[in-house]
């Protein structure tokens, strides 16, 4: 496995801008696979605003309070075609989406969620919050409480969607649902266990890029903007339009 | 030419997948490429392409069912122009490349889809006719039309096997030839010919995706395993007067719509004795032990194959013998009729499992979390038992007390469960002290 991890802090993200997005860079590696234009992995770092998704691992009962009144606790609401049931994504959490060829990977679905297990433990590790697998629960506990969930989206072999780590973010929020439909778990933060110890968002989205990159086998990383990406995604927008009307409306 | 869509590799070690959505009706139109039907696996959700230009023909694995990586899901009709005899009526030997590895028969019976053994089971099909059948489907597999063409031209459904003939063996789901041996053990125990649907030829497996209820049972028990630190003790109690006083009161009370169980007697005692031991109605929360002077007495309601259940009566210290029996009644009829409200489930203290409705003499129960306590309660048998020098029969039960050694002690367990036992022999002691 060679070649350039491209990176991107893309900065206020609604969350339909951010799956737009993902979708675009998802069609333009698969495309590339074909001998198409040239194209790299990616991993998106959105930030967005409060909002609650529904995986394809949902049933919708992990919803403590009515879907009526999110709206009015500013929260979103998204049903994705992710694996995983439901979470929270909002300010203070790291979210990174890897949008990662898999084809070259020998497409070991399981075998890549657990290298991103194992990038965000070790990331932990190096802040100084023990971090842990738990066997048939995906995701990274600290102790007996979850940090960070995952949810992979497969489409032609190229993954999406990705992480969501929790490093200061309102743990309220999560008050409102079942996370990942877990009864009784409790989910905890960075920030809850270190204090003012813990490691800003900035450095965060540094040392976990550089730990993907090392761990899936890149042999760099490239710093791209948010302008960047998003110029990319419309142009591949306007010229798969057509094609992918069909789908988007299923 | 039929194409069968199948759950792909997905990894190293995964082995199925769940048919989370189809993406396309049977009878759409699909391009190549374009998504056809998405596959969760852990918390991995993948959308399948569609291998070529055509027609979904069928879906024959339904949204929501979990199947062993290889099996087929659905089958597309290619449109190419190569394919243009490609709907062709069954019966007419579609031209299939022949595959050579799988012309075997124990290959092509490995091949059959789920609703080719759906419908093997229901007519309960023999694996050696399946062999006998000309299969139109891909390398000559015996598709649905087959078997039903097949199923109109068989006069007598064999269903029930004459004792001492081959019986079929179900060899289905592990396709080895050897297997098939004609001597299967039914035909020694002709009083055990197979009859019910298990003795038929279905497969030697079934697949059966958790659905909510079986999931949260399994996370919770497991969680409860993981989390207390289980313990059990066991005591005995004789029931003489719980007996004689339910033998009394249960008729009377039957006349008033009342139907007396010996919970509410079991309920009665544990609250009592809860009383005078706080501590086993607690809950651990964080650091903390957290004691309750409130006690909602959680009933577990086994509800066959919609899976236990552990709904709760709230303040029990505050309700009478009678109130308590209608109540309990109430209850579990409506947990059997999935008609609880969501707060009877919820803010248990303490609760009871009464192993002894289906014959059990002894059980170590599990805790339901985030209580610290579970009594087990059994069969009253009646066994000899010896009473001031002498050998008498008296109904006695078992009791047990499953409880979270982290914060209960065992002292104080035992002397808990001694107190239930004590208030179990000498009912008065509700009475005086209750």
């Amino acid at each position: 496995m060679s070649g350039i991890l491209s990176v991107c802090h893309l900065g206020a993200t609604p969350y339909r801008e951010g799956l737009a997005l993902q979708e675009a860079l998802v069609r333009r590696r698969a495309a590339a696979r074909n001998g198409g234009a040239q194209a790299t992995d990616w991993l998106l770092y959105p930030d967005h605003p409060p909002v609650l998704t529904m995986g394809r691992g949902g049933s919708g009962e992990s919803l403590r309070v009515s879907r009526e009144s999110l709206a009015a606790r500013g929260i979103e609401w998204f049903e994705v075609a992710r694996g995983g049931d439901l979470t929270w994504h909002g300010p203070g959490q790291l979210v990174g989406y890897p949008i990662v060829d898999l084809d070259p990977r020998g497409r070991d679905l399981h075998r890549y969620l657990r290298e991103l297990e194992e990038v965000l433990i070790l990331a932990l590790e190096r802040w100084g919050v023990p971090a842990r697998r738990v066997p048939g629960r995906t995701g990274v506990w600290a102790g007996e409480e979850k940090i960070a969930s995952l949810g992979i989206a497969v489409r032609h072999w190229v993954g999406y969607h990705g992480f969501a780590l929790n490093l200061a973010p309102d743990l309220g929020f999560f008050e409102l649902i079942h996370p990942c439909g877990l009864r009784g778990i409790r989910m905890t933060s960075v920030a809850a266990r270190l204090g003012a110890c813990a490691p800003t968002l900035d450095r965060a989205r540094h040392e976990v890029a550089g730990l993907l990159a090392r761990r899936l086998g890149y042999d760099g990383i490239r710093w791209a903007t948010a302008e960047e990406v998003r110029n990319l995604a419309a142009s591949i927008e306007t010229s798969t339009a057509v094609h992918t009307n069909a789908h988007h409306a299923a | 030419m039929p194409i069968s869509i199948v759950v792909p590799q997905l990894g190293e070690s995964i082995t199925e997948g769940t048919v989370s959505k189809w993406l396309k009706q049977a009878g759409d139109r699909v391009r190549k490429d374009e998504p056809l039907v998405e596959i969760q696996t852990d918390k991995i959700n993948v959308e399948l392409p569609s291998p070529a230009e055509g027609t979904l023909e069928a879906i024959t694995v339904p949204e929501g069912t979990t199947v062993p990586v290889g099996t087929e899901i659905g089958v597309l009709v290619g449109t190419a122009a190569d394919d243009a005899a490609a709907p062709a009526p069954a019966g007419a030997p579609a031209a299939a490349p022949p595959h050579p590895e799988v012309e075997g028969d124990s290959a092509r019976q490995g091949n059959l889809s789920p609703a080719v053994r759906r419908l093997m089971r229901e007519y309960n099909v023999a694996m050696p006719e399946i062999a006998a059948i000309r299969g139109t489907g891909l390398a000559g597999r015996v598709s649905r039309d087959d078997l039903l063409e097949y199923l109109k031209g068989r006069a007598t459904p064999p269903a029930a096997t004459p004792a001492g003939a081959p019986s079929p063996v179900p060899a289905l789901a592990a396709p080895v030839p050897a297997l098939a041996a004609p001597t299967a053990p039914a035909a020694v125990l002709p009083g055990l010919a197979p009859a019910g649907p298990f003795a038929s030829s279905g497969p030697r497996e079934e697949l059966i995706p958790f659905n909510r209820v079986r999931r949260l049972i399994a996370e919770n028990m497991v969680r409860a395993k993981h989390t207390a630190a289980h313990t059990h003790c066991f005591d005995e109690t004789d029931m003489s007067a719980v007996v004689a006083l339910r033998r009394e009161w249960a008729a009377k009370l039957e006349a008033q719509g009342v139907h007396l169980t010996y919970m509410p007697f079991f309920i009665k005692a544990a609250v009592l004795a809860l009383r005078e031991f706080p501590w086993v109605n607690g809950e651990v929360r964080g650091e903390v032990m957290v004691v309750k002077r409130y006690y909602n007495i959680g009933i577990a309601v086994g509800r066959a194959d919609k899976g236990l259940i552990v709904p709760n009566l709230k303040d029990c210290d505050r309700k009478g013998l009678v109130q308590l029996a209608g109540e309990v009644n109430d209850l579990a009829a409506r947990a059997r009729a999935e008609r609880l409200r969501p707060d009877e489930i919820a803010g248990g203290t303490f609760s009871i499992t009464n192993a002894g409705v289906y014959g059990a003499l002894n059980s170590a129960p599990v805790i339901n979390l985030p209580e610290v306590a579970i009594l087990g309660v059994h069969k009253i048998a009646e066994r000899p038992v010896a009473r001031g020098g002498q050998v008498v029969v008296r109904p006695m039960m078992n009791v047990a007390i499953g409880f979270d050694h982290r914060v209960v002690d065992g002292e104080l367990a035992v002397k808990f469960l001694r107190r239930v036992c004590e208030l179990l022999e000498r009912p008065e002691l509700l009475w005086f002290y209750a």
